[in-house]
């Protein structure tokens, strides 16, 4: 039986949102569109904290420099870190997770799109309260980014600007737990026919495990916060040295496992463009998947590494998980090593970036095994040996993870070709300027010199090492002018139809959002874009093996 | 020095253990980057795994972890092994932003401090070769007592004490730091620790008159 619907007036109230303006992107529940507002968000703020790390650099260039004051510097340093952390990498990694993860399982939405795009709003509304913090009279949070009390307390934090952080943090935090879960549910829930588990492409498996770990882990950051909230409404709370150690506690159940959730998508998408560039399917597919999930169980026992010099934490415990996590990072390794070892490599700029990922993040990888070390550990921790490992993890493995995955899935994104050129620019620039800027840390950090500090005194040495780092920043500068250019270029010359339109699947690639039109359509898939076979983790690779197999056939039959 | 002799072991070996881990990744590295690349006759391997040989690998990488935790683990407790003469004992106290040291065993009640400003940095005075115990606390905020050279350090908890041992075995005058961040002048909260000979040591402790020695 049929019914016709209910005549409809015209009215204000009742007109659809043009999809194409502002209002229509802004509330659009399509999560290509959710995604790539997360995506974008998080490189605009990748640019503006990373101008605050330029200021540091330039002010640590030489000894006894007054270029900006100590408590400015205070608040960079909170911010840039706070920044990167909590509204760059993690954002960035799951909106990454909400463009694709529905592609790649064929799916033609995200489950609970409408969360999902709260979980965005909330994390843009988080940004912009933390950064309010510099129009406020004392500026913003300076404490760090884990933020200790009591120093983080109203009575030496009083600023306005510190309420913010933990006003900022919180929302943001909380989007990312939204969207995680959203991710999750979308593999859980809607993978199309013939997609197993076991046949969820490395990308998508990243996601579940970081999804596992932002619901697990980020919680306690969020609990962590209220600990703090509370302390500044009562600062005799923090008089209890249970809640300043506790404090830690919590905050680094959730700390670690972020690093992970920072770290997963960013090697997944390596993965990914290693084996399309090697013209082959990922070795030790199931090796890979398992260690993941070994990585995120380990993430959360670890904690207690960051706290070795408290003399509060149970150290051979959490230097026995730390240390043990070198076995699933090195079946990760033997899967990307063996990848490469059996392919044809085609050096395009995607494949850079995840090229140059393999050495760099072993350097912050190997550190890491000596950080997890007590006895190493004790000497080097708040020491600018720290801050060389991290930005090894962070930007010589992260950061050259998403620029490889930004040259890789840009074409299927925006439907028009980078330019090449302008990628292996930005890509050598970003080499020097990264091993420039963070190998002499390690030195500076070995021979003394604290993190956070302000200034250093002449005597103490430690001039040449920063000029070199500082120059080095100024490369990676150098190279982020080059990426922005690339893009905006590209995105207007495309404005004008003028930029090299993308092709379905330019690179050659494997899983499925390389089987539908470039940018895909609302919902994914069409009858003229149907989804492939499921076949395995490479379904458009053994679609292409089978083409080429019936092309042979055929042709020795006739 | 106990701490710097163990730190400079285990660093060391895990120095070599990770150069030499680069060293190989890098070869194998270079090799697939110069052998495979796609101007070079070369086929795309259909081999998706070998679990065998992985899991071998995997044997070798937790065997390998086992040996790096027991003997880390066997290296930090070295470390620290409690003194079995009774310990110098000093009281050192963290505080936005400078340290006061205060000698609970001289005769008169004796502490030191200072500004932090300037040249005016406390000094920490402690014999050679006997084992002194620090107990390390704070006024406000947490700080962190870190000295470079002797290449330890641990953190000052307000309204909870941290203890420390360190044996010097020479004479000498090294900068500590506040590794910490603990605010406004955290960058300049450095002091001194100067290693005296016993007897000079047990002179100014009960003279009250070796400030000449602080200083």
């Amino acid at each position: 039986m049929t019914s016709a619907p209910p005549s409809t007036e015209e009215t204000a109230a009742g007109k659809p949102v043009a999809p194409g303006g502002w209002l229509g992107w802004v509330t659009s529940t399509d999560h290509k569109r959710i995604g790539l507002l997360t995506i974008g968000t998080s490189l605009v703020l990748f640019v503006l904290v990373g101008i605050l790390a330029l200021i540091m650099r330039a002010q640590l260039a030489q000894p006894e420099q007054d270029l900006v004051g100590v408590d400015t510097y205070n608040q960079l340093f909170t911010i840039h870190g706070s920044g990167m952390i909590y509204m760059v990498l993690t954002p960035f990694a799951i909106g990454m997770g909400v463009y694709l993860v529905p592609l790649q399982i064929g799916a033609p939405g995200i489950a609970m799109p409408r969360l999902t795009l709260l979980g965005y709003w909330l994390y843009v509304f988080g940004a912009i309260v933390m950064l309010a913090g510099f129009a406020t009279p004392n500026g913003a949070h300076a404490d760090g980014w884990f933020s200790y009390p009591p120093m983080a307390d109203s009575v030496h934090s009083p600023s306005v600007g510190s309420d913010l952080w933990i006003v900022g943090v919180f929302l943001a935090t909380t989007g990312s737990i939204v969207m995680g879960w959203a991710v999750l549910w979308t593999v859980l829930r809607k993978r199309t026919q013939g997609m197993t588990m076991l046949r969820l492409p490395v990308f998508s498996w990243s996601m579940v495990v970081t999804c596992l770990m932002v619901i697990g882990a980020f919680p306690a950051l969020l609990a962590a916060l209220v600990v703090l909230a509370v302390g500044r409404a009562d600062p005799s709370l923090f008089v209890s040295n249970v809640w300043n150690i506790g404090y830690q506690h919590l905050f680094w159940f959730y700390g670690h496992p972020v690093v992970y959730v920072m770290f997963f998508p960013y090697l997944a998408a390596v993965a990914e463009v290693l084996a399309v560039f090697s013209g082959r399917r990922f070795f030790g597919y199931r090796g890979t998947v398992l260690s993941l999930l070994v990585f995120a169980a380990l993430s959360m026992s670890v904690w207690g590494h960051h706290m070795f010099a408290t003399g509060q934490a149970a150290n051979d415990y959490y230097s026995l998980t730390s240390i043990v996590l070198l076995v699933p990072a090195g079946v990760e390794y033997f899967g990307m090593l063996g990848t490469i070892l059996g392919g044809r490599l085609r050096f395009r700029p995607p494949m850079l970036f995840a090229l140059a990922f393999i050495p760099q993040f072993l350097i912050g990888g190997l550190t890491g095994i000596m950080v997890g070390t007590p006895v190493i550990d004790y000497h080097v921790t708040d020491s600018y040996f720290i801050v060389a490992h991290l930005h090894y993890v962070l930007f010589a493995g992260s950061a050259f993870g998403l620029f490889a995955a930004i040259y890789f899935w840009f074409p299927k994104v925006s439907g028009v070709m980078l330019s090449e050129r302008g990628g292996r620019l930005h890509f050598w620039l970003l080499v020097l300027g990264t091993n420039l800027t963070f190998l002499p840390m390690f030195a500076l950090g070995y021979e003394g010199m604290p993190r956070r500090v302000w200034t250093y005194a002449a005597f103490d040495g430690f001039g040449l090492f920063n000029l070199l780092s500082s120059i080095g920043a100024a490369f990676l500068a150098a190279a982020t002018v080059v990426f922005i250019v690339n893009v905006l270029w590209t995105l207007r010359q495309r404005e004008h139809g003028r930029a090299e339109p993308a092709p379905d699947d330019p690179w050659g690639a494997h899983t499925l959002e390389w089987a539908t039109t470039s940018p895909p359509p609302r919902h994914n898939f069409t009858p003229e874009h149907p989804i492939p076979p499921i076949t395995s983790f490479a379904p458009l690779l053994d679609l292409r093996r089978r083409r080429q197999k019936e092309a042979a056939d055929s042709g020795s039959r006739s | 020095m106990r701490q710097r002799h163990i730190f400079g072991q285990v660093f060391t070996l895990e120095s070599i253990i990770a150069g030499v881990v680069f060293v190989v990744v890098l070869a194998v590295f270079g090799y697939a980057l110069l052998r495979r690349r796609a101007g070079r006759p070369v086929d795309p391997s259909q081999r998706s795994e070998r679990p065998r040989l992985e899991s071998y690998y995997v044997g070798v990488l937790g065997a390998f972890a086992v040996f790096l935790v027991a003997w880390t683990a066997w290296q930090n407790h070295r470390e620290h092994q409690s003194a079995d003469r009774p310990p110098v004992r000093v009281d050192v106290t963290g505080f936005q932003w400078c340290w006061t040291f205060a000698y609970p065993q001289a005769t008169e009640r004796r502490s030191v401090s200072g500004t932090c400003r300037g040249d005016d940095l406390p000094t920490l005075v402690v014999p050679t070769g006997r084992p002194v115990q620090l107990k390390l606390t704070s006024k406000d905020v947490i700080h962190s007592l870190w000295v470079p050279d002797l290449r330890y350090k641990m953190d000052a908890f307000p309204h909870h004490t941290n203890t420390l041992t360190l044996t010097l075995d020479r004479e000498g005058r090294w900068m500590g730091k506040c590794a910490e961040f603990c605010g406004h002048l955290h960058y300049s909260m450095h002091f001194w620790i100067k290693a005296v000979s016993p007897e000079e040591y047990d002179n100014w402790l009960h003279s009250g008159a070796g400030q000449a020695v602080a200083s």
